[in-house]
């Protein structure tokens, strides 16, 4: 869909049907979901660190990133019930119908990155964005180094995705150090924010990227912290959110300085970021 | 080129209402003020009246438009998803040259980007437009600085040009040619021919004398803005003079910032609506856990100038974003329309 053709249609949603929900943290859930029309599912082709427009009908259009790999993964959202939109999504049943659009936005560089080490730091929901790309880069796992996941969140009941995070470690040469905030009784592992892991873990930095996806202030503590490693800022690719509405570069809500999150991003490199002039 | 006789005019206007709605200038009765609407009778249309308080993108950017319809019925799983299909045929008359570039502006955005707004693209194809030299500027116009007046160029199916008695005629598309034909105008002969091009010197000859209210000599700020810095006291300074109020993107004709609500009607259908929106208004880009990553005013306001005298040069419109209609400086209660910010950033320069 990405290609400039008269007759794209980018406003008309295509239709979906929610086959299972899976309840993942305090108001965060799962929504499993395949296209009613098969061609229209044939077509779906996204690339890791895209993003789509969900519509659920009666309430509205979100924008959600996609964090099934592009390869042989079921279709997916994980959404946080936040407001109107995403709190009718929350609302749905199996066999309800959803409205997509896209997929949209740029994606992650994974040709510019082939044999180098890369770090992952999440913090919290950050971590579903990312999903996608790791594992599209386990299911590579040859054309690149070491893969380190760094991922914090506020409580232990705060973290995503934990059950996949065991599967990952099966897989050769993929770690992975967690911490959360606070102690809590019974938790053994690291204790702080997630920057503090990358102190912590010993990361690699030569022939390293870093992806970095969180809240602002983690997001601004890590990068300081990946920097002083020796981090390249070219080297720290993050994806950014805005509000949406359009998805397609028109409405302006997701305008930061120069660029649109929805047609120059959703991924940048922290030295994009650092030039658009504009907090994150 | 082509001659109406001004008392044919009202048969020009009827062979356009044949086929068109028909938007244009229009006085209103009462209070004198001209706005640009929908004529019920093409008799309204005021070819001579001045330029209208708002902008001529209305036809094909309404304030408020339904851009997609459904209806959903959960009990059984049947979903519905109806484009909106409500787009007329239209035709704008008496649009100045300023208003035509400002649709031009649009359209580049809409229709020229990596993703076409289809809604748009349907509006402008059923479109016919009669744009309306200037043979006069008015006191806010600025169109000279900003290369977008006071004669269109380009974009018409049909200019008008006074002329005495007559309208020059010029025809822009094949749309135009077939009218012309139509109504059997007769051709111009090589001194009305000439006519024009004396015309359109003798207004902007005026600009000195008649449009004094606003200059802005956006090059040189536009320039700054691009690749230079800009203090920041300039930016707080006129972001504490704005009021929010979001009138300057309203009757501006290239502003095009909008958003998507889905409404859910009566009858258990749901229009997806778009609606002018501003990115002065603080709620803009406000995002959960009240996280707003452009909160102080001063970035609100900095935006909207980078967007027309900047981003807009470089990807947008490919030519500023501003051109030079002066509404902006006649509505805003702060006073910081455009030329008051391109004066304070050229000031900034000299200093
Ligand atoms: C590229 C991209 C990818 C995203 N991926 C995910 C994802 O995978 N999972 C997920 O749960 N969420 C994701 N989001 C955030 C999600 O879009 C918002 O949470 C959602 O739009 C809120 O909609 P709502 O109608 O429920 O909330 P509203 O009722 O519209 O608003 C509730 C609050 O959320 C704010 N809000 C609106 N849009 C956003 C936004 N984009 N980000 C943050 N706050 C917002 C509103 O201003 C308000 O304060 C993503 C956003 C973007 C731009
Ligand atoms: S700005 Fe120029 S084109 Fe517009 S009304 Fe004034 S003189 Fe005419
Ligand atoms: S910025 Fe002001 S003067 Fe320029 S086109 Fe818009 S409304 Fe007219
Ligand atoms: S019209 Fe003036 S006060 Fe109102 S939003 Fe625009 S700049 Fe601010
Ligand atoms: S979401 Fe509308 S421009 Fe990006």
């Amino acid at each position: 869909m990405n290609a400039k053709t008269e007759t794209a249609i980018v406003t008309v949603p295509e239709i979906a049907v929610v086959d299972e929900i899976k309840d993942e943290i305090d108001e965060v859930k799962t929504f499993y979901f395949r296209f009613v029309d098969e061609a229209a599912g044939r077509n779906f082709r996204i690339r890791s660190g895209q993003f789509i427009m969900c519509t659920v009908f009666g309430a509205g259009e979100f924008a959600v990133s996609l964090p099934f790999s592009p390869e042989n993964d079921r279709l997916h959202l994980s959404v946080r019930s936040v407001g109107k939109v995403t709190r009718a999504l929350h609302d749905l049943k199996p066999g309800d119908k959803i409205g997509i659009r896209g997929p949209f936005g740029n994606g992650f560089p994974f040709e510019e990155i082939k044999g180098k080490n890369i770090i992952y730091v999440a913090g919290g929901i950050g971590l579903i964005p990312l999903r996608s790309s790791i594992v599209h880069v386990l299911q590579h796992r040859d054309e690149f180094g070491r893969i380190l996941l760094l991922y914090g969140a506020r409580t232990s009941k705060d973290l995503m995705y934990t059950y996949m995070i065991d599967k990952w470690l099966k897989t050769d040469g993929f770690e992975t150090h967690i911490a959360i905030d606070n102690p809590e009784p019974g938790w053994t592992k690291h204790v702080g924010f997630v920057n503090t892991l990358v102190e912590r873990a010993g990361i690699p930095v030569k022939d390293t990227v870093a992806f970095v996806c969180g809240p602002p202030v983690m997001f601004n503590a890590v990068i300081r912290d990946l920097l002083k490693r020796g981090l390249k800022d070219a080297h720290i690719i993050s994806t950014l959110e805005r509000h949406m509405k359009c998805g397609i570069g028109k409405c302006q809500h997701c305008a930061i300085g120069r660029t649109l999150v929805c047609t120059d991003g959703p991924v940048y490199t922290y030295k994009q970021i650092k030039t658009l002039g504009e907090q994150i | 080129m082509n001659i109406l006789e001004k008392k044919k005019v009202p048969e020009f206007m009827a062979a356009l209402a044949a086929d068109y709605d028909l938007y244009g200038p229009i006085v209103h009765p009462d209070s004198k003020d001209v706005l640009f609407d929908r004529a019920a009778d093409p008799g309204d249309i005021a070819l001579q009246a001045p330029i209208p308080y708002n902008p001529a993108k209305i036809p094909f950017f309404p304030q408020r438009e339904s851009i997609l319809g459904y209806t959903y019925d959960r009990s059984t799983g049947d979903v519905r998803i109806a484009p909106a299909d409500l787009v007329r045929p239209k035709a704008l008359v008496g649009i100045r040259s300023c208003d035509l570039t400002g649709l031009l502006c649009l359209d580049r955005f809409f229709l020229g980007q990596e993703f076409v707004d289809d809604v748009f693209r349907d509006h402008r194809r059923k479109t016919f437009i009669v744009a309306n030299t200037c043979v006069r500027p008015f006191p806010q116009c600025f169109c000279v600085c900003t290369d977008s007046g006071p004669s269109a160029r380009e974009g018409f199916d049909i200019n008008l040009t006074e002329a005495g008695d007559v309208y020059l005629v010029e025809a822009g598309s094949e749309k135009g040619e077939a009218l012309v034909r139509k109504l059997e105008l007769p051709a111009a002969d090589e001194a009305q021919t000439a006519l024009k091009d004396k015309i359109v010197d003798g207004s902007i000859a005026l600009f000195d004398e008649v449009s004094r209210e606003n200059k802005a000599w956006i090059s040189r700020a536009t320039n700054r803005l691009t690749t230079g810095f800009i203090r920041n006291e300039v930016w707080e300074y006129i972001g504490k003079q704005c009021f929010e109020c979001g009138a300057c993107a309203f009757t501006c004709p290239s502003c095009s910032c909008f958003n998507i609500e889905d409404l859910n009607g009566p009858d258990g259908t749901t229009d997806r609506c778009r609606t002018w929106d501003s990115c002065s208004f603080e709620g803009y880009t406000k995002m959960a856990g009240d996280h707003n990553p452009r909160r102080p005013v001063e970035d609100r306001r900095n935006k909207r100038f980078f967007c027309k005298l900047s981003y807009s040069q470089s990807r947008k419109y490919l030519r500023p974003g501003c051109v030079g209609c002066g509404r902006c400086v006649r509505v805003c209660p702060g006073d910081i329309g455009l030329p008051t910010v391109v004066t304070a950033i050229r000031r900034e320069i000299t200093e």
